[in-house]
């Protein structure tokens, strides 16, 4: 930790205060003033219940589930030497989602009890990352070959989960922001469940981080420095699934911020973990925090451009593009050099 | 011309096997030697499962081809429809009125499509520099889909709960409840696009060789891969229109052509690349109908779920090779 990262760090952690703030007052019912009246103990029955029941746990589910999939993205680059993976595109996501839009289709999991879905969403993240692990096999070195195969096998998913989706219709209409990730309706449930997890998993990502630091140099370099290799690996494996999972059960398949946010934050401090792994984290909570309250305020404007009452913008849309926006960009910059 | 023949073989019994299949089975029954009777059963197989059948050959052969034409032109084998942006666009343009209820004439849809398909698949091969490295297009292309796959699920967000389960269908392509209307739609489109194909085959076999080979035989490289992008674009777009982005398809096919006649070139894939790609989508449409009686599961889902493993285990015999 330099004196630069710890600057930057600082400037990261007001951020994510003010996209918090920007959550918070994003909202249609109570305007800013009076937010600010109910957190400073005043305010009227009905905006205390707005903010301090809606408002607050939805912002903090977005900061925290941001944060995993920066720390899971982060992880699962640096365990696998490929700065294309990313939890998108490695099977994890879509598996988690197929699991757990499996588990509430057969009747096993309700939204109600949101433990069987994080339960389910984790055993599918692992099945989907299983299922790239046996389809890469001797190829597992080669970054785009490994792209490749992750794009594969998020197909195969997308089907299964298509396929139980029309077994269930009834379930459809609820699953569907979750596909695409949405911070609509979460409330102190998905809190309480999400942050213990989040919390222990990404502490046993700190311990990883030394390993990790000498896996990014290579296998080599790493067993002549005395690292057990394959299970400094999988112990990273797991680590990114059970984030992911964990994001992906409170938020949906939030795309590209697993992928996008690990470049951002090696380019602000530097390749060694220690310090980048907490950057991550900082700028996932910063980039899906800014992006709900974004997306908010953007659903406000079409909602009157359109004319349109129940139209609202999820947030994961909104990722989704500027991430393709800004994989076009990463993509040219590339062939250039 | 022993392969060819083998192949030819094989294709037909596929071929009179699907047949069977799909005029007989399902609900009610229709032994073969009644399928020529009148009477409910002759109108259920002249009416329903005759069309039905015929548009899943054409749309498969549709989609086989194009597979085919993208993924020689620009030298990926995963090069597909939709890993390029271009299934996803052409669904966009036929889903967005649908959801947003503008009334749109039925004539109108595959133009859509068309505009659909063509905004996506050049958005990507701008992006990507016209496809001078292989990877970066898929990238690109994965890049562009995904965001229009972002926007068709904000499109169902907004749809009604039941225009979703319509929309949810029709994204995942599916042949239910298709007539012979759909099917005399898509003529016209064939006779644009057939003469098309034909010309442009024997300049894929040169892209094949790499950008500047291909300029040293006078071959124009960009303008050849946005012709080819064009064609391959009249051919999805008004499958996409009737029948949703039938999934892979595109990335099965093609690679079945090539196992079976790895000696070949562009020109001899062609065809093959049709007919399989016409049978695996019969074929599919076969569980589709039938798996989960009496409610029908897209065709896609099958596709996608048969096709892509299939799909990997072609493509790591062809790279052992």
């Amino acid at each position: 930790m330099t004196v630069v990262h710890i600057r930057r760090a600082v400037l990261l952690a007001v951020l994510v205060l003010a996209a918090a703030v920007a959550g918070l007052v994003a909202g249609r019912a109570v305007p800013p003033a009076e937010v600010w009246e109910v957190l400073r103990g005043g305010g009227d029955p009905t905006a205390r219940h707005v903010v301090v029941n809606l408002r607050l746990p939805r912002t903090l589910v977005a900061l925290v589930a941001g944060a995993s999939l920066g720390l899971a993205g982060t992880v699962l680059q640096s365990a696998l030497r490929n700065p294309l993976a990313g939890p998108e595109v490695t099977g994890v996501t879509p598996g988690a989602v197929l699991g757990a839009v499996a588990a509430t289709g057969l009747g096993l999991a309700g939204w109600e009890s949101p433990a069987a879905v994080v339960t389910a969403a984790c055993l599918g993240g692992f099945a989907g990352a299983g299922l790239l692990w046996l389809l890469a096999g001797r190829e597992k070195g080669d970054p785009a070959q490994t792209a490749v195969h992750g794009v594969l096998v998020s197909a195969v998913l997308s089907g299964l989960t298509a396929m139980v989706l029309l077994v269930a219709p009834g379930e459809l209409g609820s699953v569907v922001q979750w596909l695409v990730g949405s911070t609509e309706g979460r409330v102190w449930e998905h809190w309480h469940l999400l942050w213990p997890w989040a919390v222990l998993w990404s502490a046993a990502a700190g311990v990883l981080a030394a390993p990790l630091t000498l896996l990014r140099c290579g296998d080599d370099q790493a067993a002549a420095a005395g690292l057990d290799t394959g299970r400094a690996r999988a112990a990273a494996l797991v680590c990114a699934v059970a984030l992911t999972a964990g994001a992906v059960s409170a938020v949906g398949a939030l795309g590209f911020v697993g992928l996008l946010v690990p470049h951002l934050a090696f380019a602000l401090f530097g390749a060694d973990l220690r310090a980048a792994l907490p950057g991550a984290a900082l700028l996932g909570a910063v980039v899906v925090g800014g992006a709900d309250a974004a997306a908010q305020w953007l659903s406000r404007v079409a909602a009157r451009a359109l004319e349109m009452e129940r139209l609202s913008i999820p947030v994961g849309a909104l990722t989704t593009c500027v991430g393709a926006a800004l994989l076009l960009i990463v993509a040219r910059r590339r062939r250039e050099e | 011309m022993n392969g060819s023949l083998r192949q030819a073989a094989v294709a037909t019994a596929v071929l009179l096997a699907v047949v069977g299949c799909a005029l007989c089975l399902g609900t009610p029954y229709v032994p073969p030697t009644a399928l020529g009777d009148d009477g409910i059963a002759g109108v259920i197989v002249r009416e329903l499962r005759m069309p039905r059948l015929v548009l899943a050959l054409v749309a498969g052969a549709c989609l086989g081809a194009a597979g085919l034409v993208l993924q020689e032109a620009l030298r990926n084998p995963l090069a597909v429809p939709e890993m390029l942006g271009v299934s996803g666009g052409a669904a966009l343009g036929v889903a967005a009125p649908l959801v947003l209820a503008l009334s749109v004439p039925l004539a109108v849809q595959p133009l859509l499509a068309v505009g659909g398909a063509a905004a996506g698949g050049l958005l990507t091969l701008l992006a990507a520099g016209f496809g001078r490295s292989p990877s970066a297009v898929l990238l690109t292309g994965a890049a562009v889909a995904a965001a229009l796959q972002a926007a068709l699920l904000v499109l169902m967000v907004l749809a009604d709960q039941l225009d979703l389960q319509i929309v949810y269908r029709y994204l995942l392509g599916s042949l239910s409840a298709r007539t012979w209307d759909d099917v005399t739609g898509l003529w016209p489109w064939l006779v644009v696009a057939v003469p098309a194909l034909v010309l442009c085959a024997p300049v894929l076999g040169v892209l094949r060789l790499g950008d500047d080979d291909a300029r040293a035989l006078g071959v124009r490289v960009r303008h050849a891969r946005i012709a080819a992008l064009a064609v391959s674009v009249v051919l999805i777009a008004p499958v996409v229109a009737v029948c949703g982005p039938v999934a892979w398809v595109g990335f099965l096919a093609p690679h079945l052509a090539r196992r079976l006649r790895p000696g070949s070139d562009a020109v001899g894939w062609l065809p093959w690349s049709a007919v399989w790609g016409a049978l695996v989508v019969a074929c599919a449409d076969q569980p589709a109908r039938l798996a989960l009686a009496p409610v029908e599961t897209p065709v896609g889902a099958w596709t996608a779920l048969l096709g892509v493993p299939a799909g990997v285990v072609l493509l790591k015999a062809g790279s052992r090779r």
